[in-house]
């Protein structure tokens, strides 16, 4: 069979492994909710958030932090948010000397606040950076959440997160597309609640 | 205390969940997991469409991106903001991929040094074209992304990529913006959806889909088995 009509089974079969996977994401509708509540109310007071991930992982980080720092929607406020991945010379330093688990556990150590929220980022989530991180997170009082895919690896199986959202994929590009809208999600529903800081704190009604 | 109930102009619309009546959780949960279902459903039913209106020149360009590389050709990605976490990606998918071959790409947007030196000492549009002109070479790809279609820096980066006879791809949204005009790119994929997120979301999926492309092209082994997890 020639290249090019292989080639086009190729693209049709890329563009239909992504349907089920898309659809899965509006299940978990509600966890995402009750997260972005958690969120606002540790934006209000005077929170931040603190993102990070390993090789593409960390390209999310980076993106999540940015869609908070800069919204491209007009109008709405800027929320503090950090990256850790994108301190290179920490990273690759702390990896370099402690390993490669520890550097996300020891930027933590250093700059988190009792009202900070932890977000880690694993495509199979078996990133070892991105477990200590979280459990790190955790132990310091954080609020945790985890964006994982696959069968969610061990940050699911050791519980390294009060929130855990897995992508419904074992393709980590599709995990990371999946990825991508529900950050867009949790950014656009922490403003609904951020916005609205009569829904804060206490506990739902329904 | 307060509520944000006077929605900024044009908010009202765009947003109608954000400005409900008075504070009741309970509606305001309801209309949140409405308004997330329906960005689900939007993004899947975008990349189907996508799927019919760019299969063609998707492997058209994945065929020609697989050439340059087989030749010595290597990668530039670049865009700005969230754009930019993008290039990265891509730099990253390509360079270290989870399986298949590990081919030379660069995101422009990764050496801080560079890109605050060039923005301070001439200005920000220079940046990616600076950088271009002294890594580029003839053979090489220019990967630049924008929702816009309208970043200066992006435009002039391929204005540079194509002098250096580079093959140029651009990502861009809504109507495809300056790059539209632009007669110069090689191939310009542009996602017709006026949300910023939904252009995001949709641009990773075709540059994840021209990179399993690619690698088909080149002979790799096709991407591993999907088993759904609940």
């Amino acid at each position: 069979m020639p290249v090019t009509s292989t080639m086009q089974l190729a693209v049709s079969e890329a563009f239909a492994r992504r349907d089920s996977a898309g659809h899965a994401l509006a299940e978990d509708s509600l966890r995402i909710a009750r997260a972005c509540r958690e969120m606002a109310d540790r934006f209000h007071r005077g929170g931040k958030l603190i993102v990070f991930g390993s090789g593409g992982g960390g390209t999310d980080a980076a993106h999540i932090a940015v869609e908070f720092m800069h919204p491209v929607i007009m109008g709405k406020k800027a929320l503090p948010a950090l990256a850790l991945s994108n301190d290179a010379a920490t990273v690759s330093g702390v990896s370099a000397r402690e390993g490669p688990a520890e550097s996300f556990a020891h930027q933590l150590r250093r700059w988190a606040d009792p009202a900070d929220m932890a977000l880690g980022i694993s495509r199979d989530g078996d990133c070892p950076g991105v477990l200590r991180g979280l459990q790190e997170a955790g132990a310091l009082g954080l609020f945790t959440l985890a964006l994982v895919g696959g069968d969610g690896g061990a940050v699911v199986r050791e519980r390294a997160a009060e929130h855990i959202l897995i992508a419904a994929s074992d393709d980590p590009a599709v995990v990371k597309e999946i990825h991508v809208t529900v950050y867009h999600v949790l950014w656009e529903l922490v403003h609904v609640f951020h916005d609205r800081p009569g829904l804060l704190g206490g506990k739902e009604t329904g | 205390m307060s509520t944000g109930d006077q929605p900024p102009e044009g908010m009202g619309g765009l947003y109608p969940f954000l400005y409900p009546g008075p504070g009741d959780l309970d509606a305001v949960l309801t209309e949140a997991l409405r308004s997330t279902g329906e960005k689900a459903a939007e993004i899947v039913r975008l990349r189907r469409e996508l799927a019919e209106s760019m299969a063609d020149e998707l492997v058209e360009c994945a065929g020609e991106m697989a050439i340059r590389f087989a030749a010595g050709g290597r990668l530039f990605a670049f865009g700005n903001g969230g754009s930019s976490t993008d290039a990265q990606e891509v730099a990253t998918a390509f360079l270290h991929p989870d399986h298949g071959l590990s081919l030379p790409a660069l995101s422009l947007t990764s050496d801080v040094a560079v890109v605050t030196a060039l923005s301070n000492d001439v200005g920000f549009d220079v940046v990616f074209a600076r950088q271009l002109a002294a890594l580029g070479r003839r053979g090489d790809m220019a990967f630049g992304l924008t929702t816009s279609g309208g970043s200066a820096n992006v435009v002039r980066a391929f204005e540079e990529a194509a002098r250096q006879g580079m093959l140029t791809i651009a990502l861009a949204g809504d109507r495809g913006g300056r790059l539209a005009e632009l007669e110069l790119l090689d191939y310009l994929f542009v996602i017709p959806s006026s949300s910023v997120h939904r252009i995001q979301e949709a641009q990773t999926t075709v540059y994840h889909v021209l990179w399993e492309l690619t690698q088909h092209a080149l002979g790799a082994v096709p991407a591993p088995p999907v088993r759904n997890v609940g």
